[in-house]
């Protein structure tokens, strides 16, 4: 062969092998950089979660620099407004024999009996509405600033959606779960329990 | 119009060839029909149920068929070490078992496309893989790169010996002009087509155990190893039970080749379990439980004991020079060698490769015996495709069949 | 196999199964080869017209199985000639026909991609008659799609892995699970070997923690790479998908993926009828066949159209966080931002696009 013939199978081979080279749509360094740059024009987009949210009661809030929904509460409640049946003050109920009892099922499992007890939240002057540890009046429906007193680290995730979970989809506008749509505020703790499956095919597989 | 009625003739004659024979080769063939029925039955029944018929589960996908593939691929490649010499270097010792060593890949292909095929989980959608038709996922996918390069080799030897073979047929000489260049294409062609191969696993960065450097050259060296102890083996029955002549001269010098890639391969075994086991990584793991066993998980242990001593054994023997050459202990030493490169590069590389999973979970593999039995009826496909080959190529390279012109 | 039972629903198109194969019940056990010759040699006992229908059948399924296109073919040629055929299954077998030489969904016109989801939902309509809906909704501009896992909060209840099975109709016989949850030791940090992800006890348990694996929709997805045919691409929104009908099967994408993201349909999938998800995506939880890789899609059904994906939804604990990546105000972004998140084998370069974080 001659030194052309050489040149020539190398350069062909050149060619092939720029040519097979992987492609990848390596516009990006790494995946923060892809989102950094693609999300600089912003536009929204055309899905949204509002169809889903069509049947569900929610409230807008702003907490901070979040404008979010969440679910209304008051309707939920069975037998609102309390002042129905709570028509006197507490501490006068109380002490009217006479009157069946309430609520006796409640059994507080929420921190311990020298920091909480009915009172730290429930407002005994009105029991329509919620009140702060200074006595402040706090409405049922946002009742998130009732939790938000002394679990402010739960709070600031919540507010940017690190804890709980969205109502309906991912899409906007964003509804997220309020504290009491997981959590019981009598008893906030989640339960132990069973996982949902069992494999039985990967025990076998791992033997 | 003349070639055309030269073919037929060809095709006529070699059809009488291989259907008369002596009683011994009726027995053969009539056993090797038998063992590719049962692989037949049984491919039947993993076509009709799933490849859930196989020891394969998600966490080992791959296991007997690809291990079966990887190393075939290197026996198909060590075709060359015959080409080589005799075409490039014009050694004309070799010249008797080069047909022999390109019938031998042409039938280490179609078992190697074969074992692919038996792994599919979807064999009727395979013309996606067709260019043009289907998909190609060219040049991404190192699969897509095996599959042109076993295909464009199967090609390249199947001509190459036709072309020669068609020559003799006539009575004429082969024109070197036409096949030597055919020949050194195959050479490197052959080189890449188990580079590709071994790249398939290297490139995987989820499966350290092959994604190390090394994998490339150790299966180059196993497969000049492993090939040509199998054309060792084969030209010597050959020699015994045909009339074709095979120089002791020959089978000593493809001696010399086993020989020499052995010890490459053993140099690189020792490199990469040093590099195992003297600093010990995370990614250590695959080779611990192929040696060692992990977590009282040992199914590979016996293999790979078998492997590694017979792969001493037989590289130690073939070194000193005067057992070499006592063709009865170079026999022994093919063989073993054979066996110990099989077990290493197939079961002992793939499986590994798996275990422990990603996660690290170690779920074990066997085989079943639907997955033993169609594997022994593509080994016996294989067989059959050389046998009917070998024997039609020695019948015309000895003059015995040549074209007559009524 | 477990084919005779009728209250199982399997996609095995066409072909019924037979009952003479029964006798080589052979699953996984070993050493049945030799079993299998003994069936031929008792088919062989049988007398005359048994033995020939028997033998007529097996090889005929046989051939069937091994070529199945062409026999497909065939039977659309020969059912639309003949008069006696009614028109349904000459339907029948033209959609066949025409689902068996389609093309790569990834390279079909939006045409194209609705004329097969409409043939299938028909076909699905003559075979069960039963009405899907099925989508070929493609991925919206401005949304990529990211995943969030809070190991502090997971308690491993696995209630995402259960809705995962339904959503997804995944194959209940070999209990396919795209999810993992693992159960790792506190105070040994991320032990995966040690951990386990079959536990059966109560949980949480006292000095665990939780962490959940799935596919993690690589952004640089190594199983896309190596796919020889194509049959498994990111799309733009980053759901990385599969087109079941063009998957060749031959499993490369699980031995390249370094998170145990993909399963593979060893036999045919079954799903009882009654709890067959309807609400379907062409590259999502439609029905697969055998032979067939799938995984997890974020859900491609539900998260194209707003919703969160059906673990999303099911986790009763809010660990798991989904949503648009480019969105700056979504929830994920915040979570991307503000707390301190990582990823798994995030060396290997993959770019997953599922972060875990802790309180």
């Amino acid at each position: 062969m001659t030194k052309k013939n050489y040149i020539y199978i190398l350069g062909c081979t050149f060619i092939v092998t720029l040519f097979s080279c992987k492609h990848g749509e390596g516009e990006y360094h790494s995946i923060n950089d892809k989102i950094e740059a693609e999300s600089k024009n912003y536009q929204g987009t055309s899905i949204s979660s509002e169809s889903l949210l069509e049947d569900i009661h929610t409230i807008k809030i702003t907490e901070g620099e979040h404008t979010f929904l969440i679910p209304e509460r008051k309707s939920q409640i069975t037998s609102y407004a309390c002042t129905e049946c709570h028509t006197k003050p507490l501490h006068e109920l109380q002490s009217n024999d006479t009157l069946k009892k309430a609520h006796w099922d409640i059994k507080l499992a929420h921190a311990n009996l020298n920091t909480m007890n009915c009172i730290t939240c429930h407002n005994g002057e009105n029991m329509d509405n919620l009140k702060s540890l200074t006595g402040n009046k706090i409405d049922f429906n946002r009742s998130h600033k009732l939790c938000s007193q002394c679990h402010n680290k739960q709070f600031e995730d919540w507010k940017g959606g690190a804890h709980g979970k969205k109502v309906a989809g991912w899409a906007p506008p964003r509804a997220s779960m309020t504290c009491v749509n997981c959590h019981n505020p009598h008893k906030p703790g989640f339960e132990t329990k069973w996982p949902a499956q069992y494999n039985t095919q990967k025990l076998k597989e791992r033997e | 119009m003349r070639r055309l009625k030269v073919f037929t003739s060809l095709v006529k004659d070699s059809l009488d060839t291989t259907t008369q024979g002596s009683k011994k080769y009726h027995i053969w063939m009539a056993f090797l029909t038998f063992v590719m029925l049962i692989g037949m039955y049984c491919y039947s029944i993993q076509l009709e149920f799933g490849l859930s018929v196989t020891g394969m589960t998600d966490r080992v996908s791959w296991g007997l068929y690809i291990s079966n593939f990887t190393f075939l691929v290197g026996v198909a490649a060590a075709a060359v070490m015959l080409v080589m010499p005799t075409y490039v270097l014009k050694d004309i010792d070799f010249k008797q078992a080069v047909l022999i060593g390109e019938g031998l890949a042409v039938a280490a292909l179609i078992m190697c496309l074969a074992f692919v095929v038996a792994d599919m989980g979807g064999p009727s959608v395979l013309w996606h893989m067709i260019p043009g038709i289907g998909v190609f996922n060219f040049p991404n996918s190192m699969l897509t790169w095996d599959v042109i390069v076993l295909n464009g080799y199967l090609f390249l030897n199947i001509s190459i010996p036709f072309y020669i073979l068609f020559r003799r047929y006539q009575g004429k000489t082969p024109d070197p002009k036409i096949y030597v260049p055919g020949a050194i294409l195959s050479v490197f062609w052959a080189v890449a087509i188990h580079l590709v191969t071994a790249f398939l696993y290297q490139g995987l960065q989820a499966r350290p155990f092959w994604n190390n450097a090394l994998l490339g050259p150790r299966f180059l060296a196993s497969a000049f190893a492993a090939g040509p102890a199998l054309i060792i083996l084969v030209l010597a029955v050959i020699r015994t039970f045909t009339t074709f002549k095979i120089e002791d001269k020959t089978i000593k010098k493809i001696g010399m080749i086993v020989t020499v890639a052995a010890q490459i391969n053993l140099i690189m075994l020792v490199s990469e379990l040093f590099k195992e086991f003297y600093a010990p990584t995370h990614h250590s793991e695959s080779a611990y439980y192929l040696f060692f066993g992990l977590h009282g998980k040992t199914a590979l242990l016996p293999w790979i004991w078998t492997a590694i001593p017979l792969n001493v054994l037989a590289t130690i023997l073939l070194t000193f020079g005067k057992l070499r050459n006592n063709l009865k202990v170079l026999y022994f030493c093919c063989f073993i060698l054979f066996i110990a490169i099989w077990i290493e590069k197939g079961f002992g590389l793939i499986v590994p490769g798996f275990i422990p999973g990603p996660y690290g979970k170690i779920a074990e593999y066997t085989p079943t015996g639907i997955e033993i039995g169609v594997t022994l009826g593509i080994w016996a496909l294989g067989a059959f495709i050389f046998t009917i080959l070998a024997k039609t190529a020695i019948k015309i390279e000895t003059g015995k069949l040549q074209f007559k012109n009524k | 196999m477990s084919n005779n039972n009728k209250k199982w629903f399997s996609l095995n198109l066409g072909t019924s199964k037979k009952e003479s194969t029964g006798s080589c019940g052979c699953g996984k056990s070993s050493g049945s080869c030799g079993s299998h010759t003994n069936a031929i040699g008792e088919e062989r006992k049988k007398d005359g017209f048994d033995q020939v229908f028997d033998v007529k059948m097996d090889r005929r399924t046989a051939f069937r199985q091994l070529t199945a296109s062409l026999m497909i073919g065939a039977g659309a040629v020969s059912t639309s000639c003949s008069v006696i055929s009614d028109d349904k299954s000459k339907e029948k077998a033209q959609i066949d026909w025409e689902e068996q030489f389609k093309g790569n969904y990834k390279l079909m016109t939006d045409d194209e991609k609705k004329a097969t989801v409409d043939r299938l939902v028909r076909s699905y309509q003559l075979r069960k008659g039963k009405n899907i809906t099925m989508s070929s909704k493609n991925a919206e501009e401005n949304v990529l799609f990211g995943y969030a896992f809070n190991i502090s909060k997971c308690q491993g209840y696995m209630d995402c892995v259960s809705a995962c099975v339904e959503e997804n109709n995944q194959d209940r016989n070999s209990q396919m699970q795209y999810i993992r949850i693992h159960e790792m030791e506190d105070g040994k940090g991320f032990k995966f070997d040690e951990a386990d992800d079959n536990y059966y006890h109560e949980v949480p348990a006292e000095g665990h923690f939780y962490m959940g694996t799935q596919c993690f929709h690589c952004d640089n997805p190594p199983c896309v790479d190596v796919c020889p045919v194509q049959a498994t691409w990111r799309e733009d929104d980053g759901l990385v998908v599969i087109d079941y009908d063009w998957c060749v099967g031959c499993r490369y994408c699980m031995a390249a993926c370094p998170y145990d993201g993909r399963r593979f349909n060893w036999s045919t999938p079954e799903v009882p009828e009654n709890e067959i998800n309807n609400n379907q995506h062409y590259l999502g939880n439609r029905m697969r066949k055998k032979g067939v890789m799938e995984k997890c899609t974020f859900c491609v059904q539900r998260s194209r159209a707003g919703k969160n994906p059906a673990c999303v939804e099911a986790c009763p604990t809010g660990a798991r966080i989904f949503g648009n990546l480019l969105d700056p105000n979504s929830t994920i972004r915040w979570v991307l931002e503000n707390k301190k998140v990582f990823r798994l084998k995030e060396d290997l370069g993959t770019e997953p696009k599922f972060w875990y974080f802790m309180d």
